[in-house]
């Protein structure tokens, strides 16, 4: 394809995105010098602040992601996976459902390891069980869950109701997709190169594969950040919070401001703590099982790496499914 | 096919992977910036400052390797340990986004401007599991709060000293002498950013324009404030204070 271009065209090409990134890098910078430092328009920096504050806080976690995604393309190889999977639908969906425990991944860095596992011959519903449930199925969740909320029905919901939602969708997709047809064509690809044999050449391979990683799924981390951080500057917290009464409107507007907050499932449960006392327990919980599987920032990513059928299923069965959880929480805690 | 794609591409690939190197190093140098300047607590909560000297880490090591790769010689390095990046411009002007906005925008902790549709004077979130009491002088406007929620009546506290720091906030229907100190509380990042504050009620509190950093000194007695009945400060010294090293809230 590339060999047919004019030699004036690619250049051209070749120069324009450097030039035009160093260009807006002087211009930002000459525009710092010069601003007064009031000039700025007000709602620009309380937009830029929001951002940047969500991406400080996102950022570490899909490092972590990479890198945990070139440790598996290093160090697993296919045919151990193949090995050691369960043979049975229910059986690779329930194992998907705890391999959060090997994987301890939040939201912004599951999506680059499953993409990784399903290049290595991941089953679709384990991969996928996994990608709903390791959000909260990990040390570090359980962790915080329990430091915010105690040894109680919010923790063991949690519990309950992620597994549940997340064997349930990879056994629905696990029953009509396979596994190249749940990736974009072009995010099966693996790469070509050979496996270095040396160790220091494994560890600058998984720092090159990560390094990878954090820029193609960054960019949907930045995208739903950006969009988190509009959405937070124009609608107003308090007018969601009013209209979260009663016990399924309640468990809805929980569920709408988990996506829209897209707040780390490492820390969610310390921001849920600060609603127990206006929201019912069962938006609590949907507020805590559905965060974690859908918000802003991760729907993005799904969108980048998962054909559209498998993305609408992917919001759609989990907001669906925790919502009816959540409303029978309510109506059993009522009676 | 691969062997002449790879020809083809080596000199855009190089400049791809210098933009890559330096947006990785330069993501690293910003949160270190953020560290010494103390400008992170105006973005997250700093229970959770270690995740940012990690994110600096990992960035300063994975800039470093791709750094490694285009300055050593091919034969510095395990040959198979050689990396083709399929890393798209567009890619990389995304992941410098973020590093604009650093570079554009001074960094503040959130103000009054970003108190987006008032503050309550019933707000939630304020109570926490962990019931603790301080002395009055020592309770700041989130403990305070706390100390309303737990009430039976907003006479309990009546004759309580108030000694507080936080910005002016307004709505159009307070009176001359009234306004709302208010701080922000942070769990988590600015994402979960929620807007808490007192009324206050001061005869020349005119003087102190919304959104200033103020010290409000004074007692509670319960009064009608907007709508509400509610504990109110009654200041009898109002000073500008600096802005806090720490601007928000912890519940």
């Amino acid at each position: 394809m590339r060999l047919n271009l004019p030699a004036y065209g690619s250049s051209l090409k070749r120069i324009k995105m450097p030039a035009l990134i160093l260009l807006a890098l002087l211009a930002a910078a000459a525009f710092q010098i010069l601003r007064a430092d009031s000039y700025m328009p007000i709602a620009a920096n309380v937009f830029a602040t929001r951002f940047l504050g969500i991406f400080i806080e996102a950022a570490p976690f899909l490092l972590l992601g990479s890198i945990t995604s070139g440790l598996i393309e290093v160090f697993i190889k296919t045919e151990d996976i193949l090995r050691w999977l369960p043979k049975n639908q229910l059986g690779a969906a329930i194992g998907g459902a705890c391999l959060g425990l090997a994987f301890p991944v939040c939201e912004c860095g599951v999506v680059p390891v499953t993409r990784r596992l399903f290049t290595k011959g991941l089953p679709v519903s384990m991969g996928i069980a996994f990608l709903l449930a390791a959000p909260f199925m990990n040390p570090i969740v359980f962790a915080s869950t329990y430091i915010a909320f105690g040894f109680g029905p919010v923790l063991v919901g949690r519990f309950v109701i992620t597994a549940l939602v997340a064997v349930t969708v990879g056994m629905v997709i696990g029953s009509f997709a396979k596994p190249e047809n749940v990736l974009k064509p072009q995010s099966m690809h693996t790469h070509a190169s050979p496996q270095p044999k040396s160790l220091r050449g494994k560890g600058l391979r998984v720092c090159h594969i990560a390094a990878d990683e954090f820029f193609e799924m960054g960019r949907f981390l930045v995208v739903g950040s950006a969009l988190a951080a509009l959405m937070q500057t124009l609608v107003p917290q308090e007018s969601l919070l009013a209209l979260g009464s009663g016990p399924i409107l309640s468990v809805l507007f929980m569920q709408i401001l988990a996506f829209i907050l897209s707040v780390c499932s490492t820390v969610d449960s310390f921001l849920a703590l600060a609603f127990v006392n206006t929201f019912t327990t069962g938006a609590i919980v949907s507020f805590l099982t559905f965060g974690p599987m859908v918000d802003i920032k991760s729907a993005l990513m799904f969108g980048g790496v998962f054909r559209r059928r498998i993305v609408l299923y992917l919001i759609l069965l989990p907001f669906a499914m925790n919502l009816l959880a959540g409303v029978l929480i309510n109506a059993v805690l009522a009676y | 096919m691969q062997n002449i794609d790879m020809t083809k591409d080596k000199s855009q690939l190089d400049w791809r992977a210098w933009a890559k190197s330096v947006i990785l190093l330069g993501m690293g140098i910003y949160l270190t910036v953020l560290i010494v300047t103390g400008h992170l607590t105006n973005y997250i909560n700093l229970r959770f400052a270690w995740l940012a000297y990690l994110a600096a880490g990992i960035f300063f090591l994975l800039g470093a390797v791709s750094l490694h790769q285009l300055l050593g010689s091919p034969s510095d390095e395990p040959p198979e340990a050689h990396h083709h990046s399929h890393i798209t411009w567009r890619m990389l002007a995304i992941a410098a986004f973020p590093l604009l906005l650093a570079v554009l925008f001074p960094s503040r902790p959130l103000g009054v401007e970003a108190v987006n549709g008032g503050i309550s004077l019933n707000p939630v979130g304020v109570s926490s599991a962990a019931a603790f009491s301080r002395s009055p002088l020592d309770r700041n406007i989130l403990d305070w709060l706390r100390e309303f929620d737990r009430l039976p009546t907003a006479a309990a506290l009546n004759g309580q000293p108030v000694d507080v720091i936080g910005f002016i906030y307004r709505q159009p229907n307070f009176a001359d002498n009234e306004f709302m100190v208010a701080r922000f509380t942070l769990s988590c990042c600015v994402a979960d950013a929620y807007p808490i504050g007192l009324p206050v009620r001061f005869d020349s509190a005119q003087n102190f324009p919304t959104g200033a950093w103020v010290r409000v000194q004074g007692k509670l007695k319960a009064s009608d404030f907007g709508a509400d009945f509610a504990p109110v400060v009654q200041a009898s010294r109002i000073e500008t204070a600096a802005e806090p090293d720490q601007p928000y809230l912890y519940p």
